[in-house]
C-alpha cells in the first residue's frame, strides 16, 4: 500500500515512541494549559484567584472562627472605630467592633461558596434547559426560548434585586436570586451550540455508525459544546459577587455577616468622617476577586476559541 | 485480510436479492414562512426515485448541484425521513416484485395482505429492535468533508472503533487490535491510532472515514462525495483503495458524485438525476456510450476530457435549473433542453421562465387568471402591452418547440389567453434491455440530437 | 522632429519581446509555528501576448499565492515576499490601426507602452526592450492600484465571497468605471473634457465634503444625472458582453439573488469592464456545475479572442487546462516543474509529477482499481532541503534526486522541464523513466 508519511515532526522521537491514548490527551491537556498560560494577565488572573482560594481554605487558621457560627463578624465591643494596624485587629475595626481582617478572610470563604454554588446550579439548569430546547426543537424550543427571552428583558441587577427583596433579606434568598438571574444565559449558549453541532457531519456518522442518542450527547455534543460554557461560568464566578455584593450593600444581605457586600454597606458611613478601612479593603476583595475570574475568563476564551482550536 | 469468519451472513450469498432498494423514494422539504411558520409550500427534492442496488455493485449517482442526489443519499441511509415511497433493506427478489404490483394497483388480495409484513421486515424506517440494528451495521456512509465528519475531539482508535463498542463486539486490547486491523485495511497502521483528525491530510482523513465504514463489516457503503475535496492524485489512491476493498468484502456502493470521469471508472450501474427525478439509468459503459436523455448527453458533452481531441468544443447548458418547488410539467428538463419538442410539457409557467427578463414586458401586468398549469389569461393595463407579449409569443422570441405545443393564442382587448396543449408528465420508460430514461424521444433521436 | 521619434520609438517597441509579464525567480514565504513555509520558491514563466497559460498544481503547490502576487493580494504578514520580480508591461491601443489589428501590433490591436525613460530606445529599467516595464512587486501602492482592474484584472474561485453583498450588481460594476475610467464618462455624458471640481470628483468616486449638496444644485443636477446615465450605458454594455439575459434588469439586483453562474459572469464582466492586458483567473469555475462551467469558459475564451487579452489560467483540472491554455505550467511544492505548449506536455510529459498526475485521472479505459497513484504525500515546504521536490514519492529517483536540485531547462525550443531524467544529474546515477526504483 502506499506509504503515509508521519504527520507530526517526522524523524524525531515523538514518531516513534509508544503512544497511549492516555498519554495523548495529556498532552493535549498540556498544549491548552500552555497556551492558556501563555498571557502574561491570564497567568495574574490565576495568581490572584490561587491566592484567594488559598485564603478560603485556611480561614480557620488564618483567624479563628467565631464561635458559634464563623460566619457571623465577632464583635469587640472595646475597640470600635479602631485604624489598621492597630494589635488584634490589622485592618482595623468597624463601628460596631467587627474586625474588619475577620470580614475580609471570611468574606473569601463566603464569597467561594456563593460563586460555586450559583454559577453551578445555574451551568446545570442551563445546559439541561438549552439542551432539551435545542433537541426537541418546534414547540419545546419555541416554549422555553420565549421563557428565556422574558427573562433576558430584565436587567440582571433590578431582576435579582426584585426577588431578593420579595423574599426579604438573607444569604440564601440572596444565591436563589441569582440563580433566577443567570440560568437564562447558559441555557441560550448551550442552546446554540447544541443546535450547532446537531447540524454537523460527525454527528450523522455517530447515527450511521448506530450509536443510541444518549450516548451521542455525551460523547459528541456536550464535549463540543461545553467550551463556551466553561468560559462564560468563569467571568460568571466574579459577576455573581459583585452582584450578591451590590444586594448586600443595599441591605438586601443578612447584617452581621461575615460578606464582603455586607462589610462595604457597615463601613460607608465612615469613609466621610475618614474611617476609610471598614469599606476599602473589602471592597478591594471585591475588585479584585472580579478582576481576577475576567482575566481567566478572556484568558479562556482566546485559547479555547472554537475557530481556533483544535487545528 | 480479516482472518475471523463472518458473523453476519451477508446478503452476498443470495444474489437474488437486493441490498437496497428503493421504491417511488419522495422526500420533500415545508417552506415555511411569516411569524407562524405557516407551510406554503415543499421543495420536492426527491420526488420519486427507484432503484436497486445488489450485492457487491457499484450503483453511481450523478447529477449537478440541487438534484437531489445528496438528499435521496441521506435518505438512502436512514439519515432522512422519506416523505413517501420507501427504502427497503435485504429485500428479496420476490417481495421486490410484490411490492411493484401493489405500486402498479395490479396486486391480487392475498399480495396485499402481505405488504405489511414485508415493510415490518424490511423498511427500514419500520425496522425495529434486532432487524433494525441489523441494517444500521449493513448500511454505513461515507461523507464528502472528512474533516467535519470526524469528531475534532476523538483519537482515531475511538473514531474507529466507535462501532466496535456500541455493538459490544471488543473492548481494551482487543478493540484495539481489531482498529489497528481496519487501519491497515485502508493503508494507515499502529502509528496512527492516538492521533486527532487535525493532523492528518485530507487523503488520510478519508481513509480514516472509511475504516470506520468497515468496522461494522457492512453490505453497503454509500459514498457521498467521498473525492470531491481531494487532489486527483490522493483522489487515484482514495479510488484504488475503494475498489480493493469492494472486492475483498463484496461491498456494494451507492457513488454518489458530480464527476463523470470518476463515476464512470468506479460505477457498474449509473442513475443520472434531474431535479428530484431520475432523467436516465442503466449500465455505465452504455449510458456513457449513447445517453438516451438529453440531459446526460449535455452533461458529457460539458465534462473537459483528459483524452480525445483537445478542441472538442464544450456545448454546456443555458439558463438555470427550475425552483425544485415548482417543478416544470412533462419533462423536468425541457426548460433547457436543446431537443425539446412540442410534447415535452411546456406550461403557461414557461411564458415566465423564458420571458421575464426581457425589459418591461411584464410592467403593465394587471392580473394573471390561471386555469391549470396549461392555460392561463394574462390582462395588462393597456393593449399595446398585450399585443407585445402576442407578438413575442409568436416569433422567435420563444423556442419553435414551445410555439407549436400553444394550443391557443389570442389577445381580446387588454387580455391575453395562451393555452398549451395538455400532456401527461413524462415518466421512465424502458429504452432498451436493462435501460430506463424519461424522455419523448427515442434513443436514436437523441443520439442525433434533433430539434437543434 | 516629433513625427521622426515616434516613428523611430514605434521600430524599438516593434521587436520588444511579446510578453505581457514575466515573473522571475518569485519568492514568497509563510511564517508558521515550525518554520518558514517555501511556499513559492523560486517561480519563474512568461505569459505572452494573448495567449492564456495555465498553471496547475494540486493544493498547496503555491499556485494560486504565484497569482495573487501580481496584484500583491497577499495576507502581509504572514506572507512574505521573499524575492525575485514580477514584472509587467502595459499595452495600449495600437494607434495604427486603431484596435482593427494590423502588422505593426501583430494583428493583435495592441502594442506595448513605449518605455518612459528612454523612449523606446532600451535602457536598464526596460531591460533593454524598449517597451514600458513595471515591476509589480516594487511599484508604490498608488500605482498598483491604479493597474488593478484597469491593466490587470483577477477573478476568484468563490464569486459569491469576491462581490460585496451590499452593492447591486450596477454599483459593484460602475466602481471599475469611476476607478479607471473617468475621462471616458465624462466623455461619454456629453461634458467637457476640462470639467473638474465636484462632477470630476463625483465621475472619480472621490466624494468630499459639500459635493453632495453642490452637485444637487440645479446647473450640476443635470449634469451629474448624465454622468450617472453614461455610466448605467458603460455598465450595461460590459454586462452585455458576457452574454447574461437582461443587463439592465441585472443591474439593480444583489449579488445573493443570483445563480453560481450568473456570478461569476458578472466578475468577469467587473474584470474584464477596463479591458485588461493581463487576466489572472483563479479557479473561476471550480465551484459550478460542469453544464454552466462549459459555457463560462467559452465565454472566457471568447472574450480573450477578441480582446486578445492575456490569460494567467489557475487551476488543478488538467482535463479542464488542456481545453483552454495555449501553453501549461505544472507547479510542485512551490516551483515550476514543467512548461510547454499544452499540446506537446500532454502528449510527451516529461517530469514525472506530470506523467504521474495524467495517470492519475480515471479515463475510459483504466481497469477499476488500476489508478496511477502517486504514492505518498506533498512533503511540508518548512526549510526544503536541496533536492528535487519530487523526491520521496517519485518512482525514477535516484541517489542524485535526493542529493541536488534540478532548475528548470529547455528540453525543446518550447519546452522546460526541472528534473535529471532530461539533464545529466551533476554526479551519480542517472534517472530515467526506464529505471523503476520502488
Amino acid at each position: 500500500m502506499v506509504d503515509l508519511p508521519s504527520p507530526t515532526q517526522p524523524g524525531t522521537i515523538d514518531a516513534i515512541a509508544p503512544e497511549s491514548a492516555r498519554r495523548v490527551r495529556l498532552r493535549r491537556f498540556k498544549e491548552l494549559a500552555a497556551k492558556v498560560l501563555s498571557n502574561p494577565a491570564t497567568v495574574l488572573g490565576f495568581v490572584i484567584i490561587f491566592a484567594m482560594l488559598f485564603m478560603a481554605i485556611f480561614a480557620p487558621w488564618l483567624v479563628a472562627p467565631n464561635v458559634p457560627d464563623p460566619y457571623q463578624m465577632p464583635r469587640d465591643w472595646a475597640a470600635t472605630r479602631m485604624p489598621p494596624g492597630t494589635p488584634g485587629h490589622p485592618l482595623g475595626t468597624t463601628n460596631e467592633g467587627g474586625d474588619v481582617f475577620y470580614g475580609v478572610v471570611w468574606g473569601t470563604r463566603m464569597s467561594l461558596q456563593l460563586s460555586l454554588i450559583v454559577v453551578f446550579s445555574t451551568v446545570v439548569i442551563g445546559s439541561i434547559i438549552g439542551s432539551l430546547a435545542a433537541y426537541f426543537g418546534g414547540k419545546v424550543d419555541e416554549f422555553l426560548m420565549r421563557v428565556v427571552d422574558v427573562f433576558l428583558s430584565i436587567p440582571e441587577l433590578i431582576f435579582a434585586l426584585a426577588i431578593a427583596a420579595i423574599l426579604g433579606p438573607s444569604f440564601g434568598n440572596i444565591m436563589f436570586a441569582l440563580i433566577v438571574v443567570f440560568w437564562v444565559k447558559y441555557a441560550r449558549i448551550m442552546r446554540a451550540r447544541v443546535i450547532q453541532i446537531k447540524g454537523s457531519e460527525y454527528i450523522d456518522a455517530a447515527r450511521i455508525i448506530g450509536d443510541s442518542n444518549i450516548n451521542i450527547y455525551l460523547r459528541d455534543i456536550l464535549p463540543n459544546s461545553f467550551t463556551p460554557v466553561m468560559v462564560q461560568a468563569t467571568l460568571d464566578m466574579g459577576n455573581v459577587v459583585l452582584i450578591a455584593a451590590t444586594l448586600s450593600f443595599i441591605g438586601l444581605g443578612q447584617a452581621g455577616i461575615a460578606e464582603w457586600g455586607v462589610l462595604v454597606s457597615e463601613g460607608q458611613a465612615g469613609i466621610a468622617s475618614g474611617r476609610w478601612w471598614a469599606s476599602t479593603f473589602p471592597g478591594l476583595m471585591i475588585f479584585l476577586w472580579a478582576l481576577a475570574f475576567n482575566l481567566v475568563g478572556d484568558g479562556l476564551r482566546d485559547a479555547l476559541d472554537p475557530r481556533t482550536e483544535g487545528r | 485480510m480479516s482472518a475471523a469468519p463472518d458473523p453476519h451472513p451477508t446478503p452476498a450469498s443470495r444474489p437474488d436479492r437486493a441490498v437496497l432498494s428503493l421504491k417511488g423514494v419522495k422526500k420533500h422539504f415545508p417552506i415555511r414562512e411569516g411569524a407562524f411558520q405557516r407551510v406554503t409550500g415543499w421543495v420536492r427534492a426527491v420526488d420519486g426515485v427507484s432503484f436497486d442496488i445488489r450485492p457487491g455493485e457499484t450503483v453511481g449517482l450523478v447529477g449537478e448541484s440541487g438534484c437531489g442526489k445528496s438528499t435521496l443519499g441521506r435518505c438512502v441511509s436512514g439519515l432522512t425521513d422519506v416523505t413517501a415511497g420507501g427504502v427497503y433493506f435485504d429485500l428479496p427478489a420476490e417481495a421486490s416484485r410484490l411490492l411493484d404490483n401493489i405500486a402498479s394497483g395490479t396486486a391480487t388480495d392475498a399480495e396485499k395482505a402481505r405488504v405489511a409484513q414485508i415493510e415490518a421486515a424490511h423498511r427500514i424506517d419500520r425496522l425495529q429492535g434486532a432487524g433494525y440494528k441489523r441494517f444500521r451495521r449493513n448500511c454505513q456512509m461515507v461523507f464528502q468533508d472528512s474533516f467535519a465528519s470526524l469528531n475534532p475531539r476523538h483519537l482515531v482508535v475511538d473514531i474507529v472503533g466507535r462501532s466496535l463498542r456500541v455493538y459490544k463486539e471488543a473492548s481494551g486490547t482487543e478493540l484495539t487490535e481489531r482498529v489497528v486491523e481496519l487501519l491497515e485495511q485502508v493503508g494507515m497502521g499502529r502509528q496512527h491510532l492516538y492521533r486527532y483528525p487535525h493532523q492528518f491530510s485530507g487523503g488520510q482523513r478519508q481513509r480514516i472515514s472509511i475504516a470506520r465504514a468497515l468496522a461494522t463489516n457492512p453490505d453497503v457503503i454509500i459514498l457521498d462525495e467521498p473525492t470531491s475535496a481531494l487532489d486527483v492524485s490522493v483522489q487515484a489512491q482514495i479510488l484504488n483503495l475503494l475498489s480493493d476493498l469492494q472486492k475483498q468484502h463484496n461491498l456494494a456502493y451507492l457513488f454518489i458524485t458530480h464527476d463523470l470521469s470518476v463515476v464512470r471508472h468506479m460505477a457498474d450501474r449509473l442513475v443520472v438525476m434531474y431535479l428530484g427525478k431520475v432523467s436516465e439509468a442503466g449500465v455505465t459503459s452504455d449510458v456513457f456510450d449513447a445517453p438516451h436523455h438529453p440531459y446526460t448527453r449535455a452533461l458529457m458533452e460539458a465534462k473537459p476530457d483528459i483524452e480525445g481531441a483537445a478542441s472538442e468544443q464544450a456545448q454546456g447548458l443555458d439558463g438555470v435549473v427550475p425552483d425544485p418547488a415548482r417543478p416544470p410539467r412533462g419533462c423536468r428538463f425541457h426548460t433547457r433542453c436543446h431537443m425539446a419538442t412540442p410534447s415535452c410539457g411546456w406550461e403557461v409557467d414557461d411564458v415566465i421562465r423564458r420571458l421575464e427578463d426581457i425589459p418591461g414586458l411584464f410592467d403593465a401586468l394587471s392580473g394573471v387568471e390561471r386555469k391549470s398549469d396549461f392555460a392561463a389569461s394574462l390582462t395588462f393595463g393597456d393593449a399595446a402591452a398585450a399585443e407585445r407579449l402576442v407578438s413575442i409569443l409568436d416569433s422567435d422570441g420563444i423556442p419553435a418547440a414551445m410555439r407549436s405545443a400553444m394550443g391557443r393564442l389570442e389577445r381580446r382587448d387588454r387580455t391575453v389567453s395562451v393555452a398549451f396543449d395538455e400532456v401527461p408528465d413524462v415518466d421512465l420508460r424502458i429504452t432498451e434491455p436493462g435501460r430506463v430514461a424519461s424522455c419523448v424521444l427515442s434513443p436514436i433521436e437523441v443520439f442525433q440530437g434533433v430539434n437543434e | 522632429m516629433m513625427g521622426h521619434l515616434e516613428t523611430d520609438m514605434a521600430d524599438a517597441v516593434r521587436t520588444a519581446p511579446a510578453t505581457v509579464a514575466s515573473v522571475r525567480d518569485l519568492k514568497v514565504h509563510f511564517a508558521a509555528k515550525r518554520g518558514v513555509v517555501h511556499a513559492v520558491d523560486g517561480v519563474s514563466f512568461d505569459i505572452r501576448d494573448g495567449e492564456t497559460l495555465g498553471l496547475v498544481g494540486e493544493t498547496g503547490c503555491g499556485k494560486s499565492v504565484t497569482g495573487r502576487s501580481f496584484l500583491r493580494l497577499l495576507p502581509v504578514p504572514p506572507g512574505i515576499l521573499a524575492g525575485g520580480s514580477v514584472t509587467f508591461r502595459p499595452h495600449a491601443l495600437c494607434e495604427d490601426c486603431d484596435g482593427a489589428g494590423c502588422d505593426a501590433c501583430g494583428c493583435t490591436g495592441r502594442k506595448a507602452v513605449v518605455c518612459p525613460s528612454c523612449r523606446g530606445q532600451g535602457c536598464a529599467t526596460c531591460d533593454g526592450t524598449g517597451a514600458e516595464t513595471i515591476d509589480l512587486l516594487k511599484i508604490d501602492t498608488e500605482t498598483l492600484r491604479k493597474l488593478r482592474g484597469d491593466r490587470v484584472a483577477m477573478i476568484f474561485q468563490d464569486p459569491g465571497k469576491a462581490l460585496n453583498p451590499t452593492l447591486t450588481i450596477g454599483q459593484q460594476v460602475a466602481e471599475v468605471f469611476l476607478q479607471h475610467r473617468t475621462d471616458e464618462l465624462i466623455e461619454l455624458a456629453g461634458l467637457s473634457p476640462e470639467t473638474g471640481g465636484a462632477l470630476r470628483r463625483f465621475a472619480r468616486q472621490d466624494h468630499r465634503f459639500g459635493d453632495g449638496i453642490l452637485l444637487s444644485l440645479p446647473p450640476f443636477r443635470g449634469q451629474r444625472r448624465r454622468i450617472q446615465a453614461a455610466l448605467d450605458k458603460m455598465v450595461a454594455r460590459a454586462l452585455a458582453e458576457t452574454q447574461v439575459p437582461n443587463p439592465a434588469s441585472l443591474m439593480d439586483r444583489y449579488p445573493h439573488e443570483l445563480s453560481g453562474g450568473m456570478r461569476q459572469r458578472v466578475m468577469i464582466a467587473q474584470a474584464l469592464a477596463c479591458n485588461p492586458d493581463l487576466l489572472i483567473a483563479d479557479e473561476p469555475t471550480t465551484a459550478l456545475d460542469v453544464t454552466v462551467e462549459a459555457r463560462i469558459l467559452e465565454l472566457i475564451r471568447d472574450l480573450q479572442m477578441r480582446r486578445r487579452s492575456s490569460v494567467l489560467y489557475i487551476s488543478h483540472d488538467l482535463s479542464l487546462v488542456r481545453r483552454i491554455c495555449d501553453r501549461v505550467a505544472v507547479m510542485y511544492a512551490g516551483r515550476v516543474v514543467e512548461i510547454g505548449p499544452t499540446a506537446e506536455v500532454f502528449r510527451n510529459p516529461r517530469h514525472p509529477y506530470t506523467r504521474g498526475l495524467l495517470a492519475a485521472v480515471p479515463t475510459a479505459d483504466t481497469p477499476r482499481g488500476g489508478l496511477a497513484a502517486i504514492k505518498g504525500t506533498v512533503p511540508e515546504l518548512v526549510d526544503p532541503p536541496a533536492a528535487c521536490r519530487f523526491a520521496g514519492r517519485c518512482r525514477h529517483e535516484t541517489e542524485a534526486c535526493r542529493r541536488f536540485d534540478p532548475t528548470l531547462e529547455p528540453v525543446s525550443e518550447t519546452h522546460a522541464v526541472a528534473c535529471f531524467i532530461d539533464h545529466p544529474a551533476p554526479e551519480g546515477d542517472q534517472p530515467s523513466f526506464e529505471r523503476i526504483t520502488e
